[in-house]
């Protein structure tokens, strides 16, 4: 290993070394703000640190991680992701009476876990990286230890979560048997045969990689984990955990000839079809937000498996911007619900937001934006990936699953205003929620700049789009 | 000694995991739920053994230790969540722990 290949796994070792430093500063000085400095000034530094990194780029550090424009790209978008995280969670956790520190390691490692994920190019480091992305996440969920449902939140996301990295593990293993490697390139050449045990060995990859992402018909974790976990987790839960395995399944698929593989692509063309509208149908049912929120995730999973479908360079363009949109808009919204809730009582039912906007105006209008951007109503961030994806659909002349894609699309316009004008609903009865004294300062202003971020992506995403095509499409 | 063929050996690794997911299934105590979530994990490690043996590579096993530690790092954090279930709800059936619908 060479000095310019530790140099250009700089990123990954900042993450790493503060998510120890926290680790220590909270064994030896137990201080809330403390550990929110050293968290953001470690993911602050890992941020800027991509750019300088990034001339090195692409090179391949020992079988396990490729370092590109791809992976730094999707590297600053989690780090971006975690530190907004970090101080959203800030404002929940001073509320409540336990121990705060910890959550900060723990968010860290995920970071730490996702980053490696969408970096890696062998099976080794896939499994690593996912494990301690779900680990971390394990204990994040149920870190109000007093709360029963987050208890049970953490052990069904545990107990799903084992089974799937079992499910991964055993195809891996299948694969590899057939194939004799274990670097992602080597089985994508080797694919091309079809044995039983290859087929059953991609299956369960599928399966596995399914359950990850919360697609039909791998998703019934996915609204009681969301309703269970705590607010800023539920956020971390829906962008980078989704984010950074849909990254790697697009690096390491598309590139495969779509025709060869025949199969696959209509297992995916059926999972897209059924997260498309199974998410925004139960979500129609739901009278609490974090569940609406939660399958309208599994819906949006199911738009970018259209964009992966499409593949090609106007596919990849689209997932990354899609990914941007999605992450700023799932981390606003559910930076909404976190102002609004403490630890222990968490603003989820639908009444909790009737006549928000008579309350707190400014809030009710970012969720707003949240929700519009979500749509894929204009002025937002929401509506131009839809155009994206729908441009590399039509380039890949995906007819059916456009057409589904427009029809989900204008069932969910339905629920997500349902939430909008329970806001500007003038409430019967004024009564004032407990816990609702002041805002989180720093919470408000991160709220403020996503608003920003994704009205302005909304009206002009060229900034955006340029450093996509410089890093992300510079593969293809 | 006569060299065992990989065929057996994968048989057996999708044997044990059949086995795991039906407790998985079938049982409604989180002890054995993490218990049988355990043999799946290992039926897939000593799945990677057996392809590893069949390249004559030892990626196979180095796979096996990382499926051991992981493994390791699940159930330390599936015990204490176990401690806190039997202390939330005074039980440890699944079925009754279940509060979260929609």
């Amino acid at each position: 290993m060479t000095s310019a290949d530790i140099l250009s796994l700089l990123p990954l070792l900042v993450v790493a070394t503060t998510g120890v430093v926290v680790m220590l500063a909270a064994a030896f000085y137990r201080n809330h703000r403390l550990s929110l400095v050293l968290t953001l000034a470690g993911l602050l530094v890992a941020f800027i640190s991509l750019p300088f990194v990034s001339p090195l780029t692409p090179r391949q550090v020992t079988p396990l991680v490729l370092v590109d424009g791809y992976a730094l790209f999707y590297m600053g978008l989690i780090f971006a992701a975690s530190f907004i995280v970090a101080l959203l969670a800030y404002g929940y956790l001073e509320k409540w009476d336990g121990n705060p520190e910890e959550l900060y390691v723990l968010l860290l490692l995920a970071t730490l876990g996702a980053a490696v994920l969408v970096g890696s190019s062998h099976f080794a480091s896939f499994f690593l990286g996912l494990e301690t992305l779900s680990v971390a996440l394990y204990a994040m969920i149920a870190y109000n230890r007093s709360l029963r449902r987050g208890i049970e939140a953490g052990i069904k996301y545990l107990v799903l979560a084992g089974v799937t990295a079992a499910f991964l593990l055993f195809g891996m293993a299948l694969v590899y048997a057939e194939t004799g490697t274990l670097a992602f390139s080597g089985v994508v050449a080797a694919a091309g045969g079809a044995s039983l045990q290859l087929m059953v060995g991609l299956g369960m990859l599928i399966v596995g990689v399914g359950f990850k992402l919360g697609v039909v018909p791998f998703h019934m974790w996915t609204p009681d984990v969301y309703q269970g976990a705590p607010a800023p987790v539920t956020g971390l839960l829906a962008s980078m955990s989704k984010g950074a395995v849909f990254a790697l399944l697009l690096r390491y698929f598309t590139p495969v000839p779509a025709l060869e593989r025949q199969g696959l692509v209509w297992v995916f063309t059926a999972i897209a079809i059924l997260s498309m509208l199974g998410g925004n149908i139960l979500a129609l049912t739901q009278d609490n937000v974090k569940r609406i929120l939660a399958y309208s995730s599994i819906a949006h999973l199911g738009y970018l498996l259209v964009a992966f479908l499409a593949s090609g360079p106007a596919g990849q363009l689209a997932v990354a911007f899609y990914l941007v949109a999605y992450f700023a808009t799932t981390l606003s919204a559910f930076g909404v619900v976190t102002v609004l809730s403490t630890p222990d009582d968490e603003a989820e039912s639908l009444q909790a937001y009737q006549g928000l906007y008579y309350r707190r105006p400014w809030l009710a209008i970012i969720f707003t934006i949240a929700l519009l951007s979500l749509a894929g109503i204009p002025p937002t961030a929401g509506l131009v990936g839809k155009i994206f994806i729908a441009a590399a659909g039509v380039q890949a002349s995906l007819w059916l699953l456009l057409i589904v894609l427009v029809l989900a699309s204008v069932i969910g316009v339905f629920y997500y205003m349902r939430i909008v004008i329970t806001m500007f609903r003038r409430p019967e009865v004024e009564a004032a929620r407990p816990g609702m004294v002041g805002l989180p300062r720093a919470a408000s202003v991160v709220l403020g700049v996503l608003s920003v971020i994704l009205v302005g992506l909304g009206i002009y995403p060229v900034p955006v789009m340029r450093i996509i095509e410089r890093t992300v499409a510079r593969l293809v | 000694m006569a060299e065992v063929p990989t065929q057996y050996g994968i048989i057996l690794a999708a044997i044990l995991f059949s086995l795991g997911v039906a407790g998985i299934l079938l049982r409604r105590n989180i002890f054995f739920i993490l218990l049988f979530v355990e043999v799946m994990l290992n039926a897939a490690g000593l799945a990677f053994v057996v392809a590893g043996a069949r390249w004559g590579q030892a990626d196979g096993q180095v796979m096996f230790i990382f499926v051991l530690a992981t493994a390791a790092a699940e159930v330390a954090i599936g015990l204490g969540l176990l401690l806190r279930l039997h202390h939330q709800f005074k039980t440890l059936n699944v079925d009754e722990a279940s509060d979260l619908r929609g």
